[in-house]
C-alpha cells in the first residue's frame, strides 16, 4: 500500500493488482488460454483464519505525508497512487488481478472478476467469463460492467491517467457481450497473453453501470455510456464527485461496490475507515470487521505510535532500522516488502558535454565495475536492499529473468574498470581524474563524438531527504574515484529530480543534468509482465536519457507481442549487458513492523492489498 | 487612528499583492515545471502536455499571473494538484489547527516568560538568574524535534502518561476534546520560544529599571512591587507586543517540525509538502495567508502598542 513512493505516485498500471492466493490454479492455457496458473497460499491461509478469531478492527500506516484522495477507479492525472488503488480494489473488484506472494507471478482469482480469460484466434480474440458477484444493491456483475468501464474510458482516455496511445482501450476493435457473464474483446493485433492479461486487463475494474450510468446528481440511471458524448458527461460527472473528499463517506454512488469490503469514512485529512462488506457474498470475504487506514505527517510521526504499540501495521524507517529488536520485544514482527522492481540511474545520453562519452560502451562498463553493489546494500542498506543488474526484477524468480543478468555481467571489479578506461585511451591527470588523450574511433581510443581532453567527471541529480541515498552517493563517489571517474552528487527534492530529468537535444539548455537518480523507494515498478516498453525503447515516455537501440526496440516490440518469454528473457540479457541506465541496488519498498497477532498479511511485490484475508490470532 | 488604520490596510493590500508576484515568478522560474513530479515517471508525453495545457502553464507568465488573480478575486484560491482539494477548504481545515497550536504554546511561554524574565531582571547577576538563564538557552538550543522525540519517549513510551500523537480530528473542538493529545506539541512549542521571551523581558525590564521615572517613583516612595508589575512592567510588554506581531509568521513556520512529529497536520507541514511537491496552487495560497497574517499582525501589533502606550497613541493622532 506504501508504493506510492517511487517517482511521485507509481501509476496504477503498476499498482492495480493484489495479493496471492488461493490454492487455485487460475486455470487455462490452451488455445489460448491464459493465466498465469497460480498456486497460491490463500488455501492454507483460510485454514489457518478458520481457527482464528472472526471480526476485530485493524489499524494500518499509510505512508508517510500521502493521503488517499480519490475514490473513483478511473484514475485522472495526480490520482493514481497506490494507497488509492489498493483501498479501490477492497470496494470495487479488479477483472483481473495478479500477485507474486506464492513466490511467483500468480492471477488470484478470487481477488479477480474475472473467472476464466480464453485467447482464441491467434491471440487476437480475448473471451472473459466473470464470476459469480453482486453489487451491494443486490444486482448482479455483469458483462454490461465491463462495458460501461470499457466505454468509459474509451470516451475519455485523455484524461485517464493509465492511457498508453496504441494500448488499451485502443488495441480492442470491438467489445462484445455475449451474455451476461461472459464478453469478447476482439483485438486489432495479436498479444502476448501474459501481457494483455497482467498489464492490461489488470487495468479494468467492473463499475456498477446500473447505479453510476449518471449525468448528474438529479438525473435517473440510463445507458449514456454507449455514446461517445453521453460517456463524457457521465465520466465527468463521476470524476466530479471524486473531486469531493469530503462528501466520500456519505454521497450514495460509493456505497454501491462488489467488494469484500465497503467504505465506512474518509475524512479529508487522509484517515480510511473500510469495514466488512455485509453483503459481498464471493469468495473472498473479510475476517476482520475493519481496518482503519491512519495518515501520518512524517515517519517519525509514525515511528512514535509504532513504538508506542499504536499500530497493528506499520513501518519502521530505514535509519531506525537499529530499533528493530525493541518492537520485536514488543510483540511486532519485522519484514522488508520487497517491490517487483528494478533500480537505476539514467545516463543522459544527449548531455552535451559528457553525452559522447556515455555512449560508449565500454566507459558504461567500467562505471558499472566500479559500483560495488553489494558492499552498498550491506553498508548503507543495512541488507535492506538488493543488488540489480539488469532491466528485469531480480526476484521473485520469473521466467523473464535471463541467465546473462542473473549471474550479473559485470561484477565489481575497479582495478579491471580502470583497465578498461586506460585502454581506451583515457589517462588519469594530475587531478587524479580520468582524461581522454586519443580522441578517435579506433579499438584503442576514446570513441566517437569524444574530444581530446574530455574529462570523466559526472554530476549526479539525486532526490533529497534520505540520509541512506546520500550515503550511497558518497559511497558511489569514493568507488568512481578509485577508478579515476569524478563524481558530484548535488541534491534536492523528488518532484524537482523528475521534472530536471526531461528528455531534451543537446541544444537545449535542459540538457545539462547527465544522471539522476530517484530510486530511494525504487525507481521503477512493473506491472505482472515486466515490459519496459516505455524505459528504455528509443520512443519510450520513461527513456529520459534517451537510450537509442534499435536491437532493444526490437526486443521490446517482441516481448509485447509474443507469448513466449524467451522473449523477454532477450531483452533482459541485452540490456543487462548494454547497461542502459546505471543498476543499484533497490532498497525494500518498506520496512514492515507487523503485529504478531495479525496473521494473513503478505506483502505482495505487486505492491496490492488482501486487506480480506487478513486475520486476528488469539494465540 | 481611524485614517491610521486605513492607510496601513491599503499598505498591506499593496505588500500582499507584491509578494503574490514574486511568490508567482519564483515558482515558475523553477526548472521543469510541476508536471512530470505530479503525474509521476509514467507519464506520457501527451499526458504531460494535457496536464501543462489543463493548468495553463503553456500560456505567457502574465497571462497566468492574470488569470490566477482573476480567480483570486472571485475567492477562488484554485485546487492542490496533489491532494484532490480545493486550496480553500485545505486552508479553512489547515490554518484553525495551527493558530490553535500556535495560540496555545504562544500563551504558555508568555505565562512562563513574562515572571521569569521579571524575576531574572531582578536577580541579575546572581546565581538564580545564571542558572535560569542557562536552563532556558539550553531549552533554546534543543532542535523542536530532538525534544520532541525525547519527550516522546519519557511521557508516552517510558511512562505511557501522554498520547505519542496530536488529537487527529479536524474540527477545532474535536481537537480540544482530546486534550490530552495536545500537550506534548504545546509543550515541545512552548520551550523553543520560551527563551526567546523571556530573554527580551529580562532585557526591557533591565533597561526600564534604568529609567528616570522608576527613580522617581521610588523618591516618591512607591512600593518596589508597584514600580516593577505596574509600571516597569507596562512599558517593558509595548516592545514584547511588537514582537509577537512581527512574530506570526515565524510561529507559522516553526509549527513544522512540531506538527511533522506529532502527526498534526497544520498549515506549516501543508506549505513545506506543497514546496515539496510542487504544488503551486497551495504554495500561492498559503503564502498569501502568511503575508495577511503578517500586515494583519502587524498592524494589530501598533494598535495594542498604542493601547498600551500614550506615547504611542500621540503619535499616531
Amino acid at each position: 500500500m506504501r508504493k506510492t513512493a517511487p517517482a511521485g505516485g507509481v501509476p496504477r498500471r503498476a499498482e492495480q493488482r493484489r495479493r496471492p492466493s488461493t490454492a487455485q490454479l487460475a486455470a487455462a492455457l490452451g488455445t489460448g488460454a491464459l493465466l498465469l496458473g497460480g498456486l497460491s497460499a490463500g488455501a492454507a491461509t483460510a485454514a489457518r483464519a478458520a481457527h482464528a478469531s472472526r471480526g476485530g478492527t485493524v489499524t494500518f500506516a499509510e505512508p508517510p505525508n500521502a493521503t488517499p484522495n480519490a475514490i473513483f477507479p478511473i484514475a485522472t492525472a495526480g490520482n493514481t497512487a497506490a494507497y488509492n488503488s489498493a483501498i479501490q480494489a477492497e470496494l470495487y473488484v479488479p477483472l483481473t488481478f495478479y500477485d507474486a506472494t506464492s513466490g511467483k507471478l500468480a492471477f488470484d482469482q478470487r481477488a479477480s472478476v474475472a473467472k476464466t480469460i480464453v485467447y482464441s484466434n491467434g491471440d487476437k480474440t480475448v473471451t472473459v467469463t466473470l464470476a459469480k458477484l453482486k453489487w451491494s444493491d443486490g444486482s448482479p456483475v455483469t458483462s454490461r460492467d465491463v462495458q460501461f468501464f470499457f466505454n468509459l474510458v474509451k470516451a475519455n482516455k485523455d484524461k485517464w491517467a493509465n492511457y498508453v496511445a496504441g494500448q488499451f482501450p485502443d488495441n480492442v476493435a470491438t467489445f462484445t457481450i455475449v451474455n451476461p457473464s461472459t464478453f469478447r474483446l476482439t483485438l486489432t493485433t495479436a498479444v502476448n497473453p501474459l501481457w494483455f492479461s497482467g498489464n492490461e486487463l489488470s487495468l479494468v475494474t467492473p463499475l456498477p453501470q446500473q447505479a453510476w450510468d449518471l449525468e448528474s446528481a438529479n438525473g435517473k440511471v440510463g445507458n449514456y455510456d454507449v455514446t461517445t458524448a453521453g460517456a463524457k458527461a457521465v465520466f465527468n460527472y463521476l470524476n466530479g464527485q471524486d473531486n469531493h473528499l469530503a462528501t466520500f463517506g456519505t454521497n450514495k454512488l460509493w456505497k454501491v461496490t462488489d467488494g469484500p469490503f465497503a467504505l465506512g469514512s474518509w475524512t479529508t485529512g487522509g484517515a480510511v475507515t473500510l469495514e466488512k462488506s455485509s453483503t459481498y457474498d464471493g469468495p473472498d470475504a473479510a475476517h476482520i470487521s475493519s481496518v482503519q487506514l491512519l495518515p501520518f505527517t512524517s515517519a517519525d510521526a509514525e515511528f512514535n505510535v509504532l513504538r508506542s504499540g499504536g499500530l497493528d501495521y506499520g513501518y519502521v524507517p530505514t535509519s531506525d532500522l537499529s530499533q528493530s529488536k525493541y518492537l520485536e520485544s514488543r510483540g511486532y514482527t519485522i519484514k522488508p516488502w520487497n517491490g517487483w522492481a528494478i533500480n537505476y540511474s539514467p545516463y543522459n545520453f544527449n548531455n552535451p558535454v559528457l553525452g559522447p562519452t556515455l555512449k560508449q560502451l565500454y566507459v558504461r562498463q567500467a562505471l558499472q565495475m566500479a559500483i560495488n553493489q553489494p558492499a552498498i546494500s550491506r553498508a548503507v542498506w543495512q541488507d535492506e536492499a538488493a543488488p540489480v543488474y539488469g532491466p528485469v526484477p531480480q526476484s521473485p524468480p520469473s521466467p523473464y529473468l535471463s541467465a546473462t543478468q542473473k549471474k550479473n555481467p559485470y561484477p565489481f571489479d575497479p582495478s579491471k574498470a580502470k583497465k578498461l578506461l586506460e585502454s581506451h585511451g583515457w589517462k588519469i591527470g594530475a587531478n587524479g581524474i580520468m582524461t581522454c588523450k586519443s580522441a578517435g574511433s579506433g579499438a584503442s581510443q576514446c570513441g566517437a563524438g569524444v574530444k581530446a581532453g574530455t574529462v570523466l567527471a559526472l554530476h549526479m541529480l539525486s532526490e533529497s531527504g534520505s540520509t541512506q541515498t546520500t550515503n550511497q552517493m558518497e559511497v558511489m563517489q569514493s568507488e568512481l574515484a578509485s577508478i579515476g571517474v569524478g563524481f558530484q552528487a548535488s541534491y534536492a527534492p523528488l518532484n524537482t529530480v523528475l521534472s530536471e530529468t526531461a528528455q531534451c537535444k543537446p541544444s537545449q539548455a535542459s540538457c545539462s543534468w547527465q544522471m539522476s537518480f530517484f530510486g530511494t523507494q525504487g525507481s521503477w515498478y512493473f506491472s505482472p509482465s515486466p515490459n519496459g516498453d516505455p524505459l528504455f525503447a528509443s520512443t519510450g515516455s520513461a527513456n529520459f536519457g534517451s537510450y537509442d537501440s534499435p536491437t532493444a526496440d526490437k526486443l521490446a516490440v517482441a516481448a509485447t507481442t509474443s507469448s513466449n518469454p524467451a522473449a523477454l528473457r532477450a531483452w533482459s540479457a541485452y540490456l543487462a549487458l548494454q547497461l542502459p541506465a546505471m543498476w543499484l541496488p533497490l532498497p525494500a519498498y518498506q520496512v514492515s513492523a507487523i503485529k504478531d497477532n495479525l496473521k494473513g498479511v503478505s506483502q505482495d511485490p505487486l505492491a496490492g492489498q488482501t486487506i480480506q484475508r487478513w486475520y486476528l490470532s488469539n494465540g | 487612528m481611524g485614517r491610521f488604520v486605513v492607510q496601513r490596510a491599503a499598505q498591506a493590500a499593496v505588500v500582499v499583492v507584491l509578494v503574490t508576484i514574486v511568490t508567482f515568478l519564483l515558482l515558475h522560474a523553477l526548472p521543469g515545471g510541476p508536471a512530470r513530479g505530479i503525474l509521476g515517471l509514467k507519464a506520457t508525453r501527451i499526458q504531460i502536455e494535457q496536464f501543462n495545457k489543463t493548468n495553463g502553464f503553456d500560456e505567457p507568465l502574465p497571462r497566468q499571473y492574470w488569470s490566477y488573480l482573476v480567480r483570486l478575486l472571485h475567492g477562488n484560491l484554485g485546487t492542490s494538484y496533489k491532494l484532490n482539494q480545493s486550496v480553500a477548504s485545505l486552508l479553512v481545515e489547515r490554518v484553525p489547527k495551527t493558530l490553535l497550536l500556535t495560540a496555545m504554546s504562544t500563551a504558555v511561554a508568555l505565562v512562563l516568560a513574562v515572571p521569569l524574565g521579571v524575576w531574572q531582571a531582578l536577580h541579575r547577576h546572581r546565581v538564580g538568574d545564571h542558572v535560569t538563564s542557562s536552563l532556558v538557552l539550553v531549552g533554546y538550543a534543543t532542535p523542536a524535534f530532538f525534544l520532541a522525540l525525547v519527550l516522546v519517549i519519557v511521557f508516552a513510551e517510558k511512562w505511557p502518561l501522554l498520547p505519542p500523537e496530536a488529537p487527529q480530528g479536524t474540527s477545532i473542538s474535536a481537537l480540544l476534546a482530546h486534550f490530552s493529545g495536545l500537550v506534548l506539541p504545546i509543550v515541545t512549542g512552548a520551550v523553543t520560544t520560551l527563551a526567546a521571551f523571556s530573554r527580551y523581558v529580562r532585557s526591557s525590564v533591565l533597561d526600564n529599571l534604568a529609567e528616570d521615572y522608576v527613580r522617581t517613583a521610588r523618591a516618591k516612595g512607591v512600593s518596589e512591587r508597584r514600580i516593577v508589575w505596574i509600571h516597569v512592567l507596562r512599558n517593558s510588554l509595548t516592545s514584547l507586543v511588537a514582537l509577537l506581531g512581527y512574530y506570526l509568521p515565524v510561529l507559522f513556520g516553526g509549527a513544522v517540525v512540531v506538527e511533522s512529529i506529532y502527526n498534526y497536520p497544520g498549515v506549516g507541514l501543508l506549505f513545506w509538502n506543497a514546496a515539496q511537491q510542487s504544488d503551486y496552487p497551495v504554495l500561492l495560497g498559503v503564502v498569501l495567508v502568511i503575508s495577511v497574517a503578517t500586515v494583519v499582525g502587524s498592524l494589530a501589533a501598533d494598535l495594542a502598542q498604542a493601547a498600551i502606550d500614550p506615547r504611542v497613541r500621540g503619535a499616531l493622532r
